[in-house]
């Protein structure tokens, strides 16, 4: 087995140090991006490069706001029951 | 225009289900959707790699401890999930903590993913089968 191949082959069995940091909610990001592509990809009746690219980045800031939302309203009902 | 019997159209309709489910895109392919079929495979499986990358397979638990939930999104991945399924089963790799938990939603998404276009792909094929659409 070359180097290589057993360099990625470890890349997937160890997993990586993620830690519960305000950073870690970044990895949200691409997840939201992922399934933008995926719904536009079946949703949209003809697929042009144009098109197609607004309309997953529409959807795309639109869950990335709901999330933001979601967060701030969950922060804001977590502070009310500790204070 | 040819006419096809309900037997034809109901295994044409599995055919094509099976295969989304086997290749991501695959469905889509079958049915002249080349572009669809290029960014679905693309995007589920990015997800699903991304997801093993941050946890390592210790995520796929379809036969430990893990929530029913879980199980059943992770299944919807294609048959490599089920392959690596067996992998991990007795606790080969374990993880723990967010490393876990971002894993498994990133794994989970990705099967739940494949399922929609699964889904999609099967309603197109019975759109093209019974002539609603210009197929």
């Amino acid at each position: 087995m070359s180097m290589i191949a057993a360099f990625v082959m470890a890349s997937f069995t160890v997993p990586e140090k993620i830690g519960a940091e305000p950073q870690s909610m970044l990895w949200l990001l691409p997840l939201a991006a992922a399934i933008a592509v995926v719904y536009k990809a079946t949703k949209l009746p003809k697929i042009t490069a144009g098109n197609f690219l607004k309309e997953t980045a529409i959807l795309f800031c639109s869950i990335v706001v709901i999330y933001t939302i979601a967060a701030l309203v969950l922060f804001a009902l977590a502070w009310l029951v500790i204070e | 225009m040819p006419r096809y019997s309900k037997e034809n159209r109901v295994l044409s309709l599995l055919i094509v289900g099976l295969l989304a489910w086997l290749v991501p895109g695959a469905g889509h392919l079958m049915l002249k959707e080349k572009k669809r079929a290029i960014i679905i495979f693309a995007a589920v499986v990015l997800t699903f790699c991304i997801g093993l990358y941050i946890g390592s397979i210790g995520v796929i638990d379809l036969f430990g401890t893990s929530a029913i939930y879980v199980k059943v999104a992770q299944f919807m991945n294609p048959p490599v999930a089920v392959a690596l399924g067996y992998c991990t089963d007795g606790g080969a790799y374990p993880v723990y903590g967010w490393p876990n938990e971002i894993g498994q939603v990133y794994t989970m998404t990705s099967g739940l993913l494949n399922l929609l276009c699964i889904v999609n792909a099967v309603y197109l094929a019975y759109l093209c089968r019974t002539e609603m659409a210009g197929c």
